[in-house]
């Protein structure tokens, strides 16, 4: 039966999209359950907007299997828009008409939108309810682009960077709304290069490079991730050299202009040594951090090593 | 094909609701379809005021040949120019993108478009017929006016047609204006829109002929003629009128896109699609 409800509201098996010579994506799995939010993080031309193109019916998949509320979209049936709501990346609008008409002429082709007054207010745009879409700022129009996304009141919503252009007042208020809409067990497929948004917004983060899934977790263990390690870094004491220090062995040592760095996978058993020395000399180690890796950090690394 | 739905006739009442509030909001499209028309017919009646002009069957005044002349300019800027430029933005900018990805079925947003655009094309003809009716005494022959009508509808739709066949050629919005006009004009003085046919060389009239503009133009003027037989229809005028309007038609319908610079094989509504493989 299709259009069933179930747990499982996104599954893709093996997608790929190949636009003449180039594969754009080249074998990709996903699944995403009811009411989670989905973070597709990647590089201009990874392939991030393709497939949610595919997941939206805009496009049609080269192989693999893609399940959208158990519709292929690819028929892009009248029932399976129905039930979608799309903020395109670049999407237009008719410029004379006023925010109120443009909400009010998109919604009226859905079953149950929401009150035009109820989506111009949770997206911000109380003050431009009757300001023709011309007048609007670029932030303002994004805006007005997520408030005909969730107007229709969808159960997915695909949000293709839906902050980009924002200043960090209107990010945050949209990241409200979005928690607002994860709270009504919305299922969102969010793509961003925010590293920041990815982490406030995100259940689960897949890293996408040259067209595949480089990486799939919560935003805070792919952070962790082994690969990334800590990093120590100190200043080395005044007159004290650094081979009296009691280093570990075998990390890679970096030394310029006093500043001691070193990478490892056990920061708390090799500063040990270090924290004792300095306390029986009764000095303190200046600058002393470790430093975990960030979201972002892991995300160069593993787009790097995708490309 | 999707079913019909009872409400898609209140989609298609409220897309071209707005798209007339559309062409009211931009005062450009309104000077340009509604006021423009009405300035060349004053401009041209006042000039050639006590002339006559000859058409099949003898001499009419100037202003029983010019207005609905001009009419027809009136409804060609509107119909033919608007598709043109309008699908190429609605594309360029994404609007059709949009579109597609709600219920909303293209061809509602398509028909209540191009039914709106036909709607101020023939609003601007009838305002421009109203304001020489009183200024210039142009006579309306009551048993000609349903083969007007009738002629003014077709021509309208058909060349809304070939505008959205020509638009699939604009590649970038904004050489749509050049495209549209650099095709129009040629054939406005060439379909008898400026100069009347009679006696013009066989050669123009032969090439006009090819155009549907000149049969619109010869069809529509005809109805406001005293020398017509009969109640005014063209049956000749009128078939390639209504060919015109079917070529440009399925040649709008295969090559249609719905984004500027995307070739995918998703990009035609399956129903395009499937009508095509069918014939």
């Amino acid at each position: 039966m299709r259009g069933v409800t179930s747990d499982v509201v996104v599954s893709v098996r093996d997608l790929r999209k190949r636009y003449g010579q180039v594969e754009a994506v080249a074998g990709v799995d996903l699944t995403i359950n009811r009411g989670e939010v989905f973070g597709l993080l990647g590089p201009n031309g990874a392939g991030k907007t393709t497939i949610v193109e595919i997941l939206e019916g805009h496009r049609s998949a080269t192989a693999g299997e893609v399940r959208v509320l158990g519709y292929d979209p690819e028929r892009r049936e009248r029932e399976f828009r129905e039930r979608i709501g799309i903020v395109p990346q670049e999407g237009g609008v008719e410029q004379v008409l006023t925010v109120r008409e443009v909400i009010d002429l998109y919604s009226a082709a859905y079953p149950h939108p929401r009150p035009v007054d109820e989506v111009v207010d949770l997206v911000g745009l109380e003050e431009k309810r009757d300001s023709r879409v011309e007048t609007l700022s670029g932030g303002q129009r994004r805006r007005l682009d997520l408030a005909l996304g969730i107007a229709s009141d969808p159960e997915v919503l695909f949000l293709d960077e839906p902050t980009t252009g924002f200043d960090p007042s209107a990010r945050r208020r949209s990241w409200e709304l979005i928690d607002r809409l994860r709270s009504l067990r919305k299922t969102i497929l969010l793509t961003t290069h925010y590293m920041e948004e990815a982490q406030r917004l995100a259940d689960r983060v897949a890293v996408i490079a040259s067209g595949r899934i480089v990486a799939e977790g919560d935003p805070s263990s792919l952070a962790g991730r082994e690969v990334g390690s800590a990093v120590v870094t100190f200043l080395r004491p005044d007159g004290v050299r650094l081979q009296e220090l009691p280093l570990p062995e075998g990390v890679e040592l970096e030394h310029s202009n006093g500043h001691v760095a070193f990478r490892t996978t056990t920061p708390t058993r090799d500063l040990e040594p270090l924290v004792l020395w300095a306390v029986r000399q009764d000095r303190e180690l200046d600058g002393l951090t470790i430093t975990r890796p960030s979201l972002e950090d892991v995300y160069l690394e593993l787009t790097d090593e995708a490309a | 094909m999707e079913q019909f739905r009872r409400s898609d006739l209140m989609l298609l009442r409220r897309w071209a609701l707005a798209r007339l509030i559309t062409v009211r909001r931009t005062p450009r499209a309104a000077f340009f379809t509604l006021a423009f028309p009405i300035i060349l017919l004053v401009l041209l009646n006042s000039t050639g005021k006590g002339n006559t002009v000859d058409v099949p069957g003898g001499k009419v005044d100037f202003a029983q040949y010019f207005t609905p002349s001009i009419g027809v300019y009136a409804f060609a800027v509107s119909c033919y120019v608007a598709p043109i430029f309008g699908l190429a933005t609605a594309r360029e900018l994404g609007t059709l993108k949009r579109i597609r990805g709600t219920p909303l079925s293209p061809w509602i947003y398509i028909t209540a478009w191009i039914g709106a655009t036909i709607l101020v094309g023939l609003a601007a003809t009838t305002l421009m017929f109203i304001v020489s009716i009183v200024a210039f005494g142009v006579h309306i022959y009551p048993h000609l006016l349903p083969a007007a009508i009738v002629t003014a509808i077709l021509g309208s739709a058909s060349l809304c047609a070939v505008g959205m066949a020509v638009s699939t050629f604009v590649k970038r919005a904004d050489t749509a204006p050049a495209i549209a006009n650099l095709t129009l004009f040629p054939l406005l003085f060439l379909s008898g829109v400026f100069f009347p046919l009679e006696g013009a060389p066989d050669w123009v009239v032969s090439v006009a002929s090819i155009f549907p503009l000149k049969h619109i133009v010869e069809a529509f003027t005809a109805c406001f003629s005293p020398y017509t037989q009969g109640s005014g229809f063209s049956a000749a005028n009128l078939a390639a009128i209504v060919a015109w309007g079917i070529v440009g038609m399925v040649v709008a319908v295969r090559r249609f896109r719905w984004e500027a610079g995307v070739e995918d094989d998703a990009r035609r509504p399956r129903a395009f699609r499937s009508l095509l493989q069918r014939s």
